[in-house]
């Protein structure tokens, strides 16, 4: 075992940094949370820089357009962009994350050629349509039909929780195309263009008091078989493929915006006027928490570094995956609330950015698999637990 | 960078915990903790041959170098050998007699046992003084002292019924010094890291035992395990483990040569953040494991509460949690 970095990887980072250095600066400002064209071009246009600099697709095979970067080389870009406080990937989120690394691997040649050079530069926006008011832990219970009329499928229901759905012109679409089939055997994985007739956008407004999701209805959709990814009544496969690249490594700003707050908590702390003197961080119980939830950090870094080292030895790392995102994101919740109780009653205001962060933080613990989710699957996955009894 | 363990890590892994499965078996365990009320020094003595036995296989020689007997090995494959020890709740004064070995003659081929003792704690307690030949005083340098120098006494019921202790009735002053300051805080961090290694073993163990267990018990016609009210207890200690082991590695590492952001910080924190995940993971699998066996896990014949009395015990060494969070918070 070994913490260095070697040589080629150290003047990967040093090349990152200059870079960095030299673009972040020219920046325009971020848009306001709730102008969702303004964010689009925002997060496009970062792409665009960094397809420009050679950055586009970091973790894409390098025939495919993408960097080819080594486990470790993806861990340094996404550390170092998050400690230099780059933009966030954003509505670039599904196709790079999801939808691109879905194709690589199951599209056809012409499915490929059209969408992986546009996703990396930035010209083309995803979403995601699997999850449905009545199918959510329960995936696999989804009902959007898909009907086969000639060369296309017609497509009724709806899908919820769509991020990025007013912006976006695609979205990758689980839809059951035979119903009378074991529920895992009936699904399909589908290209909608988001501009085709019936699609309708519905912003669900959320606790944040933003709208980061929408609901989608679908009514008469006609898609093209054509855009088929996969084999008909072969999509939950497919989506399990979609899956395996959203629990690597999307966490890890995450991890380095979590020490920045827990620093900025603290720097408020010290220069907080405490009843009866001195200051807020004169307080042993105060400190006592941010030191522990310091520790909870580094630990996080470790499990990190574990699990792309895991990685970079051509194991997938499940089981570390799921232990990250069950203390990641509790622990993410518990910095929130520590950095609200030091604001105190000045944290009664959506506008001050650490209650924001406090209300947003809500979600984590229920996106990409909830608690109780990455529970089950420690439990029955790692440890052999038996399952609960369940439909099949 | 590798956080994953090599080959021979691997394998050096797999033969001590051959070792000490042939060794301290259940059975074994049982036979040395039987006595819930015996006096301290009768009832769980070191076996010298146990001792040997573990000088013999390498343990407490490994970090020295070859050509002093040892195997020329780092902190993080010590950590590996620790984290089987404490799995198997092996006794002794295990960290102490490691850093003694190559400073106090006797400790590197487990011919003596060496307990050490930090100045620094308020309360000075000093762990199977009775089957030490040497004392390390850990203070602002250290000193070598016969361990019947001290003026201690054995306490009765001793928490952990595998660890005899002994209260230090008179503040010890002399002994030789054999190291200076900066080894003293050396030894300090390296024994953190060690303790932290044994928690890690000890909750990978509570959490086996609690796991074999909600797999054979069957309530309401269905193993206990199949639960999930169960299975989420045992989940939540599979996730305290391994985050406590990478932590743990990563200080090893952290401690023994230059790293490129072993944590948010150095290698301090790399330390302390270890042993506060560490000390919780141990505490609170020991917990997971007695509440998982109900009824049963509160009988002594039960394993479940020696592994959450070591735990108890070396969440007390080398800075508590909660002491090393208070270091943590002063570096942020």
């Amino acid at each position: 075992m070994d913490l260095r970095l070697n040589d080629a990887e150290l003047a990967f980072r040093d090349r990152l940094r200059d870079w960095l250095a030299g673009v972040l600066p020219e920046l325009p400002p971020a848009p306001d949370r709730d102008d969702w064209p303004a964010r689009r071009r925002y997060d496009t246009a970062w792409q665009r820089r960094l397809f420009d600099a050679g950055y586009a697709g970091v973790d894409w095979p390098a025939e495919h357009g993408g960097l080819g970067a080594s486990p470790t080389e993806q861990l340094i870009f996404l550390e170092e962009t998050a400690r230099a406080r780059a933009p966030y990937v954003g509505a670039n989120f599904v196709g790079l994350l999801h939808a691109g690394p879905t194709l690589i691997v199951e599209g056809t040649d012409e499915q490929r050629a059209r969408h992986l050079p546009r996703i990396l530069r930035g010209e083309e926006v995803w979403c995601q349509g699997f999850s449905e008011p009545d199918a959510g832990s329960d995936l696999a219970s989804l009902r959007t039909s898909a009907v086969r009329d000639g060369d296309e499928y017609v497509i009724n229901g709806r899908k919820v929780w769509t991020s990025h759905a007013e912006v976006a012109d695609f979205c990758e679409l689980l839809v059951r195309t035979d119903p009378e089939a074991p529920r895992h055997k009936g699904i399909t994985w589908l290209i909608l263009p988001m501009d085709t007739p019936g699609v309708q956008v519905r912003p669900l407004r959320t606790v944040v008091g933003s709208s980061e999701f929408s609901e989608l209805i679908l009514d008469d959709v006609r898609v093209p078989a054509a855009n088929r990814v996969g084999e008909e009544n072969d999509g939950w496969r497919v989506a399990m493929v979609t899956f395996s690249f959203e629990r690597g490594t999307a966490f890890i700003g995450d991890v380095v915006e979590s020490g920045n707050i827990l620093r900025e908590t603290v720097a408020i702390a010290r220069a907080t006027p405490a009843r009866g003197g001195g200051t807020l961080w004169d307080d042993a119980a105060l400190r006592r928490d941010a030191g522990r939830l310091a520790a909870e950090v580094n630990g996080l870094w470790a499990l990190i570094r574990k699990n792309v080292s895991e990685a970079s030895a051509g194991m997938v790392p499940v089981q570390g995956a799921s232990v990250f995102k069950l203390r990641f994101t509790e622990s993410r919740q518990r910095i929130a609330d520590l950095a609200s109780h030091v604001l105190g009653r000045a944290a009664l205001t959506l506008e001050e950015h650490v209650v924001e962060d406090r209300v947003n933080t809500l979600s984590f613990t229920i996106a990409a698999g909830t608690s109780q989710i990455q529970r089950n699957i420690l439990a029955e996955r790692a440890l052999g637990l038996p399952k609960e009894p369940r439909w099949t | 960078m590798d956080l994953t363990p090599s080959a021979d890590q691997r394998d050096l892994r797999a033969g001590v915990r051959d070792f000490l499965a042939g060794r301290w078996t259940p059975d074994r365990l049982r036979a040395a903790s039987a006595s819930p009320s015996g006096s301290a020094a009768g009832s769980a003595g070191l076996d010298p041959d146990d001792w040997k036995a573990l000088g013999e296989l390498g343990v407490f020689a490994l970090g020295l170098p070859e050509e002093r007997g040892g195997a020329g090995l780092g902190l993080v494959d010590a950590a590996i050998v620790f984290e089987e020890l404490g799995r198997a709740l092996v006794p002794g004064p295990l960290t102490a007699t490691f850093l003694a070995a190559g400073l106090v003659p006797g400790a590197d081929d487990g011919t003596s046992a060496v307990t050490a003792l930090d100045l620094g704690d308020p309360t000075l307690v000093a762990e199977h003084l009775g089957s030490s030949a040497q004392v390390v005083l850990v203070d602002d340098g250290l000193w070598l002292l016969p361990a019947d120098a001290l003026a201690a006494v054995p306490l009765d019921a001793p928490l952990d019924p595998l660890t005899p202790v002994w209260r230090v009735t008179d503040p010890p002053e002399g002994g030789r010094l054999i190291g200076t300051g900066a080894d003293a805080e050396r030894w300090r961090t390296r024994a953190a890291v060690l303790t932290s290694a044994l928690q890690v073993g000890v909750a990978q163990g509570a959490l086996d035992l609690a796991v074999r267990y909600a797999k054979e018990r069957v309530q309401f016609g269905r193993a206990v395990g199949s639960f999930q009210a169960v299975k989420h207890l045992l989940a939540e200690s599979l996730a305290r483990v391994d985050l406590a082991r990478a932590a743990t590695w990563t200080a090893a590492l952290a401690v023994d040569g230059p790293a490129d952001r072993p944590a948010d910080g150095g290698a301090a924190e790399a330390v302390s953040s270890a042993k506060v995940l560490a000390d919780d993971a141990a505490a609170a699998n020991g917990r997971c494991c007695v509440q998982v066996h109900g009824g049963m896990g509160f009988t002594w014949e039960v394993a479940a509460h020696l592994y959450l009395k070591r735990a108890w015990l070396l969440e007390t060494c080398w800075g508590g949690a909660d002491e090393h969070a208070r270091r943590l918070a002063a570096t942020l």
